[in-house]
């Protein structure tokens, strides 16, 4: 069972009285919260994902003076997840610089990016696989037509057609049911 | 390594913790800066002359509770901003309240003063060097604010930044007014401002590089 967020405070503020024992179940709790905080967002490798969450434990435990006694502790943890993750994102240069980081997190925009891009695969999961990687290939990565197709060892026009066949799928899908 | 033996470590090491912390480490980066800063000033600008008469002018104590409001207020945001669930910050407009006082006080003396002696009410003798002098004693501060947040963190680098260089810059202008004999309400709410603005832009500039945890 999942601590809950009342349980999780009083480990935490037993840990900043010095409590080690309440330190290490604090620590022990967050281990599965991460590690789900973590996958419904990144589509990494596991081994990224569980270096992730041991830099967060690490985070949690170095950082741990600027959490606020009077406040939620999830809200702390998340705000220092999230941090983590785009700090990683950058290191292994994926999206942003960390001068992005910033205002992604101030305007909570990142989460809505993420889902959006992971709307986006499970649409694309159910095209034929010559299509979803066209678009893929070439609107959501951004590569040009023609990169693509020599990635691909296709044609070029092979690759507009696959595109433009793919989008009106998916558009028809959208619509569908109305 | 294993998530279990790093548990164990990490829980190995568990000192406590003071409440407001964050309070301390801000107090002392700020302290041990504003020395720098006094010291700077004493050293390199000297004290003004006009001691007895400054004390009891109101021009004096206008500038310092405009530099200290300012910089209290921006070391409140700034303490905010070194958790990493700062929020949004609703109240940062009361930071323009310290700003439209000292414009209001401006215009009154505008006011009572031939519109042929605004220019020089406004450069005062020392515009040029205003600015650039106001950086310069901010720096000692901004350093230990730089320094206290090496154990914070921050989750808005520019922001942090920009708030730790404004606090820094403001009470710069403050340790500034030990030496600086200029007297108008514009005067300070042009030149000091734009000293305490650089200070908060060089801030905003430098902060997602040196506060990165």
């Amino acid at each position: 069972m999942r601590a809950s967020e009342q349980q999780l405070r009083l480990w935490m503020i037993g840990g900043l009285e010095g409590d080690a024992n309440a330190h290490a179940m604090l620590l022990r709790a967050l281990v599965p919260l991460l590690q789900s905080f973590y996958r419904r967002r990144m589509s990494g490798r596991p081994d990224d994902i569980e270096d992730l969450v041991q830099e967060t434990l690490m985070a949690v435990h170095v950082r741990r003076a600027t959490y606020d006694r009077d406040r939620p502790f999830t809200g702390w943890l998340f705000a220092v997840a999230r941090y983590k993750m785009i700090d990683h994102f950058r290191r292994s240069r994926i999206h942003c610089t960390v001068e992005d980081v910033a205002d992604i997190l101030v305007s909570e925009g990142f989460e809505d990016a993420v889902s959006a891009r992971m709307d986006v695969d499970r649409l694309l999961a159910d095209l034929p696989p010559k299509q979803a990687d066209a678009i893929r290939g070439t609107h959501v990565d951004g590569n040009s037509i023609a990169d693509h197709a020599r990635r691909m060892g296709i044609g070029e026009s092979d690759v507009k057609i696959s595109v433009h066949r793919g989008l009106k799928a998916l558009a028809a899908r959208i619509k569908g049911p109305n | 390594m294993d998530m279990e033996q790093l548990i164990d470590r990490l829980a190995a090491d568990v000192k406590p913790v003071p409440r407001h912390s964050i309070a301390r480490w801000i107090a002392l980066g700020l302290g041990l800066g504003a020395i720098g800063s006094i010291a700077t000033v004493l050293l390199a600008f000297g004290m003004r002359q006009d001691w007895s008469v400054a004390l009891v002018s109101y021009h004096f104590w206008v500038k310092w509770l405009y530099t200290l409001s300012l910089g209290l207020g921006a070391i409140l945001v700034t303490a905010r901003l070194a958790r990493p669930d700062a929020g949004r910050l609703r109240h940062i407009w009361l930071l323009g309240i310290p700003v439209a006082l000292l414009a209001t006080i401006g215009l009154v003396e505008m006011s009572r003063t031939a519109p042929g002696d605004w220019l020089a009410m406004w450069l005062g003798g020392s515009w040029r060097d205003c600015p650039r002098n106001v950086l310069l004693l901010s720096m000692p501060m901004f350093v230990g604010l730089l320094w206290a947040f090496r154990h914070f963190a921050p989750t808005n680098l520019h922001a942090a930044g920009a708030a730790a260089g404004l606090a820094s810059g403001a009470f710069g202008a403050a340790v500034y007014c030990i030496h600086c004999p200029e007297v108008s309400a514009i005067f300070v709410l042009t030149w000091y401002t734009l000293g305490i603005a650089l200070a908060s832009a060089l801030g905003a500039l430098i902060g997602p590089r040196l506060m990165r945890w």
